[in-house]
């Protein structure tokens, strides 16, 4: 056990050390959390941005039906200038225009967004025919314009006709209040925009940590090993002790550098922003079945990258080998849209149960609900029996495997190691 | 060809790795304390058969018995094994390596220490134990590679091509420290390419060829075995003059002499002192190893 304990303690130390780990540690989550800060930052102003540019709209009434009058019971974006004052921005939407051809020329100008029409008969028919410069396909036909001359026409129409309540009633039929029910039967106001992304964010947050957390592990266990067969330390290591206390000592020793990085991003990171900013909606069991899956995934990855470590003659022929485990256990992550929306489709539990696509998989359905008791079971299995084969097979490999080098062993060649040793 | 009180003892062992015969049939015996010669050209089975001492790799048949027992993982702790092939943390300070492969051998880390001190300054690098490995120089990163070999205090070392990078210098200082381990009681299996290292260093040799036994036994019986009846001489006496020898090369002071057939080699010495000449030395000459090496090898092949 001492010489387990040795080789633990040696790679936790040179793998907390490394230069890649301590980037993960602390730069990921602040390079992450800083580009989810400015994106949503960039989208805002993009908005804003998008509707600050419009300019405004000109309308020429031959309908005799609007009433330039409530211009401010519909919002603050009318006016009966002709044109707006300079600086006046979104506030001048909608100007009125007495003459189509002036107006049609302020269009050509770029005073004016677009020009709508309300023919003599609009009572009648309902057509505006709206005009607007060619801007290509993506073109809106000044969407905002629209909404405004609506809100417009429905005052101008019902003012008069009806009771005050009921035009205010059309006009705005609803101020909709919104209430979240927990799980628990706890019902508390929705929040800002902000914790509502939060509460989507903060598990997924989660989930991509401990995702990482995985592979880092693992991948250093992989590089770990192939430099040490490419450096040939190998061959003093197993003159000393067993390819199990080697394969054990690695696992446990990266396996702690994985666990700390863990910790670290939950204690430092998680925790106190779920405090500040209400970012988990996670219960305690979601995240002790997470932490699970972590560990099972660890193990799962690292047996096999020990033996991809072994396999290639250099450790970057290691890590180009290694990429058929990334990559499959990586594909519950291209449908992560899918798998987030509908977390028991058949195709989130089919994933569940195989071995490779099961830590991920789990991971990202434990972020988004509660998972049944069955999928867990099933998949726990299938995970640990994973493991066991993993494991073994990579003890195998030490035996044959390490000392080889030359070219690049086939497929026969692997499976008779494994089977010989 | 048995050794008195064996440490090692491999016995009719044989190894393929798919059609290739790695080692085919090797038997020997290491004697406990000796310095025991591994001897063979490039790819002959030299590396296989010290892994399968190891226990790194398994025979396909025979057995072999580390101080009387089946080879094992037990006895890996007392065995100290300096591979061909240089294996050490290059990142790594020279004192952290050598604590780390010393403590793998189960041996407590304040002794690891005491020792790694006391073979760093023997072998005189005291001053680079702080230092990453990589920053040595070849021969230095040589030295800390037989360092981790001796640091855990093992009783078998196997050496395989230990003075590989080393000037002269560093190979005598290397050559001192091999004897002085063999004088506490340590038993050293060395595998060399340089003939006169072996020997001045091993009384017994084992050879191997294409994976077959080629040479095993006491070195000097084997160098009598393919040495003619000749002679070094060095003295003044005219050769021409003699009539018991065949032929002689080089001049008279220093001469290599063949004798006719039948002739006794005490009726030539005495014919030395009778013709008035100073005789300086007179001794049997002895084919050099790397002659019989080749020639064994050139046979055998």
């Amino acid at each position: 056990m001492s010489k387990v304990w040795a080789i633990a303690r040696r790679e936790f130390l040179v793998t907390v050390t490394r230069k890649g780990y301590l980037f993960t540690l602390f730069g990921l989550p602040l390079i992450m959390i800083g580009g989810l800060l400015a994106a949503s930052l960039l989208s805002r102003e993009t908005f804003r941005d998008s509707q600050a540019n419009q300019g405004p709209a000109g309308v020429v009434d031959r309908a005799r039906v609007l009433d330039f009058s409530l211009q401010a019971a519909t919002g603050p974006t009318v006016s009966t200038s002709p044109l707006p004052a300079p600086g006046a921005g979104v506030h001048s939407r909608l100007v009125a225009y007495d003459d189509l051809d002036q107006a049609l020329a302020d269009l050509g100008t770029g005073d004016l967004s677009a020009v709508f029409l309300l023919e003599a008969g609009y009572l009648q028919s309902g057509d505006i025919v709206v005009y607007a410069a060619e801007k290509g396909i993506f073109s809106q036909l000044n969407q905002t314009g629209r909404r405004q001359l609506s809100a417009l026409l429905r005052a101008s129409l019902a003012s008069g006709r009806l009771e005050e309540d009921a035009v205010a009633r059309i006009l705005t039929p609803g101020r909709f209040k919104e209430m979240q029910v927990s799980k628990q039967g706890r019902i508390r106001p929705e929040g800002n925009l902000l914790k509502r992304v939060g509460r989507f964010l903060g598990p997924f947050i989660m989930f991509f940590l401990l995702t990482i957390s995985i592979f880092m592990s693992s991948g250093y266990l992989l590089q770990g090993i192939a430099e040490e067969k490419q450096n040939r330390v190998i061959e003093i290591l197993l003159s000393s002790v067993t390819p199990t206390q080697l394969l054990m000592g690695k696992m446990m020793g990266l396996g702690a550098a994985g666990l700390l990085q863990v910790v670290f991003y939950v204690v430092l990171l998680v925790l106190p922003a779920s405090l500040i900013l209400t970012l988990m909606t996670l219960s305690l069991g979601q995240i002790l079945l997470s932490l699970m899956y972590v560990v099972l995934g660890y193990l799962l990855f690292a047996g096999l990258m020990a033996g991809t470590g072994l396999l290639g003659n250099t450790s970057q022929e290691s890590q180009q080998l290694s990429v058929i485990w990334t990559m499959t256990s990586m594909i519950p992550m291209f449908l992560v849209a899918s798998l987030m929306q509908q977390p028991h489709s058949w195709l989130a539990r089919s994933f569940s149960f195989f071995p490779l696509t099961a830590p991920v998989t789990m991971l990202l359905r434990l972020s988004t609900d509660e998972v049944p008791l069955l999928d867990v079971l099933i998949s726990t299995a299938v995970l640990v029996l994973g493991i066991v084969l993993a494991v073994k097979g990579a003890s195998r490999l030490f035996r044959t495997a390490s000392l080889m080098v030359g070219k690049r062993p086939r497929l026969g060649e692997i499976y008779r190691w494994l089977k010989e040793a | 060809m048995v050794a008195p009180n064996p440490v090692i003892s491999v016995q009719d062992v044989s190894k393929s790795f798919r059609s290739v015969v790695a080692v085919d049939g090797a038997s020997f015996e290491i004697d406990s304390g000796e310095i025991f010669g591994l001897l063979g050209p490039n790819g002959a089975g030299k590396t296989t058969l010290i892994r399968l001492i190891l226990d790194l790799i398994r025979p396909d048949a025979g057995s072999i018995r580390i101080q009387g027992q089946p080879v094992s993982e037990t006895h890996k702790d007392r065995i100290g094994y300096l591979p061909e092939e240089r294996g050490l943390y290059f990142r790594q300070k020279v004192m952290a390596v050598l604590e780390y492969l010393g403590s793998l051998k189960g041996v407590p880390i304040e002794r690891v220490r005491r020792n790694a001190r006391d073979w760093l300054q023997r072998l005189e690098i005291d001053d680079l134990r702080s230092r990453p490995v990589q920053e040595l120089s070849k021969g230095n990163q040589q030295k800390v590679q037989f360092i981790a070999t001796v640091v855990s205090d093992p009783d078998i070392l196997i050496l395989d091509e230990p003075f590989t990078g080393l000037d002269p210098i560093n190979v005598h200082l290397l050559v001192r420290s091999i004897r002085e381990l063999a004088a506490e009681g340590k038993t050293v299996v060395l595998s060399v390419h340089q003939m006169a290292l072996v020997e001045s260093l091993c009384r017994r040799v084992f050879m191997i060829n294409r994976g077959r036994q080629v040479l095993y036994g006491d070195l000097e019986e084997i160098q009598s075995r393919y040495s003619e009846p000749s002679f070094l001489v060095r003295s003044g006496a005219d050769y021409q003059a003699c009539e018991l020898i065949d032929r002689f090369a080089g001049h008279n002071a220093a001469a290599t002499v063949h004798l006719k057939q039948g002739v006794e080699p005490a009726r030539f010495l005495r014919w030395l002192v009778e013709s008035g000449a100073e005789v300086e030395s007179f001794q049997r000459a002895r084919t050099p190893l790397d002659e019989i090496f080749i020639r064994v090898v050139r046979d055998s092949s």
